[in-house]
């Protein structure tokens, strides 16, 4: 999420930087011609603008052209532009299909569970290293709690599978012997999103801390000097001080994981389920990995891929539009 | 990495806007000026596209590539592609302008039979009978590859039989056991080895029957469907009263899971069936952690290699194997395969006329004597192996030279078709007793396919299985597991097979029904 940032920041605010300078001439004949003079004066400038577009145009929006193939009953032979147009045929299918509700069910529940557990621990944890004084202790932990992001859902999973593992694994006795139970954590559909969200924290909680303590770093240290003369404890600093001065970063982070709240992370999900708990398990991303790429269905494919997109920029556009209605500065 | 999906999905079209984005225009040029379209293609070079399973593939020029261009008198120019990405390799060329001259399909995917009935791909139903080395000995087999009795490639053809029964040869002795011949003694062989001590150090940690958490679907070979086989429910399709029925469907498909549940609930099999890790296997095997295996009768052979490699000494009589078990009315019903794994099919869009196929079909009537085929698969001989009685020989003293063309078989041998059954030499096995066991395999498999019953839908693709087989098929697949693990009752899986129908299976059986009829 965090390489995310650059680039929905940068073309926003170059957008908002030529609507600056072309606005400022208001009038037709006059506006045109500031801009083509500027134009010309920095044309060297512009240039540097080049490589940006083309790597938009070609990496980015070229590749766009492909999702006409939701509308299409898309043979790779006859290719993109030789398959047959269906309409909304494949929409129709798709919210027709009685996996659909299942799909939306489980991913807005994962979705969820991720987005009320996760991110608030992120910003707690921040607050927590944030407190700590011994400077190389700080330095420690975080390193350490920064080590997880870089191991890969793989082996998240088989430590998983190690831990837990039916008869063999230490924390399956371990839990087991403790409540006197006897479940298996692997295939009980009970068990299935707790474990999802567990493999989230440990992994991601401390990745997602660094752009927190980054904002933390900028508060005003003469206000905890301030309000510490006033006799305000530690948790009143936090509560008045700390958490209203990084409030626009949480927003922006908000944002940005909510636009992101379908994509609940096709890796980890396929690698946890198994036909036992795959009720629970299916969502957007393995069922378009399952239909369009071992089934052969694309044009289906991209159509739950594309109306995954739709979902999730309707999203971002909506809680962009809230943050702004009480008085937070948005995204853009 | 959270959008893998989006990307894997996208793909085809975002390497095909680059490549029409990128190259499309610097060839704009060129195109213009050779506007003729209907030049001869030149086939002096063949374009081939196949997977490769080994770790490299083959470097152009290699010994091996040189001995076959000699062979066929063409030049090849293969392209290797990993085994893991075939298929997404595969519809991306497809879609792109660039295609082979032939290309490995490795089955029937529902993309596959999308293209080919789009036209993708040469019908060669009634050209193959021109070519000698192309005709084939087993048209069952043909057929089964075929898509709706349509023959759209030349089949790599692969022994049928091989379903074997795997036990611990020393667990067997040390109870005074024998090998179970029937599905009843199965159970009580399975149920010594998890109650019986059968490793004699007292204690318990002994399972019966090993299975792993299975990759495939319903008619993947999986233990599950061999058992159902054996049984009687027939092979993914039965015939009953003159009509088609999915094996699930029938009562013996009931009462072999009921077999099964009765194991895994007496912990006869590994409680972890749905989960184990399927590379972990012969570890358990092994290990003694589990005595029987039911998969194909080649895992014989890897198993003695384990106990080989722990104890040079001692490796004998650890492993023994039988082939099908009688089920409980007391008849043979041996699972074989489809007996191919995939075919050569020749696209349309880059050999255009019935000329250049004649060319093509010509080549790989070369490709596929027995002089090439021995090429293909065993290597050169005096190089990398000699033949003494009929069997091929690896040779002792490895050379760079040996090393490469034995490595370069791996994966030239996926361009050998063996429709008339396999002409290049057996290797001969590196121990007298391994020599032993491999000679009785070959008997036990060649007696079991005698009892062979055949999947009589093999060759019938309905349009309705294409769009969402794969999805429907999973259904009756989760509920066979959830069934065994005890998540659902018997009126649970029944409710699933219920829903199968419902959700598309009905129509399904009917096409396939009528495909069948047809073809009668």
């Amino acid at each position: 999420m965090a390489q995310l940032l650059p680039v929905v920041d940068t073309p926003s605010r170059a957008e908002s930087e030529t609507v600056r300078t072309t606005s400022d001439g208001a009038r037709g004949p006059l506006r045109k011609r500031t801009f083509r003079t500027q134009f010309r004066h920095y044309k060297w400038l512009y240039l540097l603008l080049l490589p940006g577009i083309l790597y938009f145009a070609i990496f980015r929006y070229g590749p766009m052209y492909g999702v006409t193939i939701a509308f299409k009953d898309y043979v790779p032979f006859l290719g993109v532009n030789g398959s047959p147009w269906v309409g909304v045929q494949n929409f129709a299918d798709f919210f027709a299909n009685p996996d659909f509700p299942r799909l939306m069910g489980n991913t807005l529940i994962l979705a969820g569970l991720s987005l009320g557990i996760a991110f608030p621990l992120t910003i707690v944890l921040a607050l927590l290293l944030n407190e700590v004084r011994l400077s190389i202790l700080k330095r420690t932990v975080q390193t350490l709690v920064y080590i997880p992001h870089f191991l890969s859902w793989t082996i998240v999973a088989s430590l998983s599978f190690l831990l837990f593992a039916l008869d063999l694994g230490p924390l399956f006795h371990f839990l087991n012997g403790l409540f006197g139970t006897e479940i298996d954590f692997l295939t009980d559909p009970a068990w299935f999103r707790p474990l999802i969200v567990l493999q989230d924290i440990w992994k991601n909680t401390g990745w997602g801390t660094i752009i927190f303590l980054a904002a933390l770093s900028t508060v005003d240290q003469d206000q905890y000097e301030a309000a510490i003369l006033d006799g305000a404890g530690r948790f009143q600093r936090v509560w008045h001080i700390t958490l209203p001065a990084i409030r626009s970063t949480i927003i922006v982070m908000l944002i940005l994981a909510i636009g992101q709240m379908l994509n609940t992370g096709f890796e980890q999900i396929y690698l946890m389920t198994n036909a036992l708990n795959r009720s629970v398990a299916d969502v957007f991303d393995t069922y378009v990995y399952f239909v369009g790429i071992t089934q052969g269905a694309y044009s289906y494919s991209t159509t739950v891929g594309l109306f995954k997109s739709v979902i999730g920029i309707v999203l971002i556009f909506g809680t962009n539009w809230l943050a702004k209605r009480f008085n937070q500065s948005g995204l853009f | 990495m959270k959008q893998t999906t989006w990307n894997a999905v996208n793909a085809p079209f975002s390497r095909r806007a680059l490549f029409g984005g990128a190259i499309g225009t610097a060839v704009f040029a060129l195109t213009a000026c050779n506007s003729g379209s209907t030049a001869p293609v030149d086939l002096s070079t063949v374009n081939i596209m196949a997977p490769f399973l080994g770790t490299d593939a083959p470097l152009p020029g290699g010994e091996l590539q040189g001995k076959v261009e000699a062979a066929t008198g063409k030049t090849l120019n293969i392209n290797w592609t990993p085994n893991s990405s075939y298929e997404d390799k595969t519809n991306i060329t497809l879609a792109g302008d660039d295609l082979p001259h032939v290309m490995v399909i490795q089955g029937k995917s529902p993309g596959f039979v999308k293209n080919a009935q789009a036209g993708a791909f040469w019908d060669l139903t009634d050209k193959l009978k021109d070519y000698p080395n192309l005709v084939t000995t087993l048209p069952q087999v043909q057929l089964n590859a075929s898509i709706n009795n349509k023959v759209y490639g030349i089949f790599r053809g692969r022994t049928p039989m091989r379903t074997a029964v795997i036990l611990r040869k020393d667990w067997l002795d040390r109870l005074g056991l024998e090998v179970p011949t029937t599905t009843e003694e199965l159970y009580e062989v399975a149920k010594a080895f998890t109650v019986g001590d059968p490793n004699g150090d007292g204690k318990g940690g002994t399972t019966g029957i090993m299975i792993p958490k299975w990759p495939g679907s319903i008619g993947s070979n999986s233990p599950y469907d061999v058992v159902e086989e054996w049984f009687g429910a027939g092979n993914r399709w039965s015939e009953r009263n003159g009509s088609l029925v999915p094996s699930f469907e029938t009562d013996e498909f009931l009462e072999a899971n009921k077999y099964v549940k009765k194991m895994v609930d007496e912990k006869l099999i590994n409680a972890d069936f749905a989960t184990a890790d399927s590379t972990k296997w012969n570890d358990a095997f092994f290990n003694g952690k589990a005595g029987i295996i039911i998969d194909v009768d080649s895992r014989v052979a890897a198993l003695i290699t384990l106990f080989k490699q722990a104890n040079p000494d001692d490796f004998e009589n650890k492993v023994t194997f039988t082939g099908n078990l009688t089920g409980p009315d007391g008849k043979l019903y041996a699972h074989p395969t489809d007996g191919y794994s995939g075919f050569l099919a020749i696209p349309k869009s880059s050999v255009r006329t019935e000329a250049d196929l004649k060319a093509v079909l010509e080549f790989l009537n070369a490709m596929n004597s027995k002089d090439v085929a021995v090429l293909l698969n065993n290597g050169i001989e005096g190089v990398n192996f000699t033949v003494t009685d009929g069997r091929a020989i690896l040779v002792e003293t490895e050379t760079a030279e040996s090393k490469k063309v034995t490595e370069d078989v791996k994966s030239f041998s996926q361009l050998g078709t063996s429709v008339k059954g396999d002409e290049f030499y057996k290797v001969q096995q590196s121990t007298e007793y391994e020599q032993k066991v491999y000679d009785e395999r070959l008997v036990v498999m060649a007696e079991n396919l005698k009892s062979a019953v055949y999947n009589p839908a093999a060759p019938y693709v309905s349009e309705t299985y294409v769009a969402k087989g794969a999805q429907l098929d999973n259904i009756i697949a989760d509920a066979r597991i959830k069934y065994l693990a005890g998540q659902i009752d018997e009126q649970g899986l029944k409710d699933a097979i219920k829903l199968w129908g419902t959700s598309g299976g009905d129509q399904i059986k009917e096409e396939t029904n009528k495909l069948w009829q047809e073809n009668q």
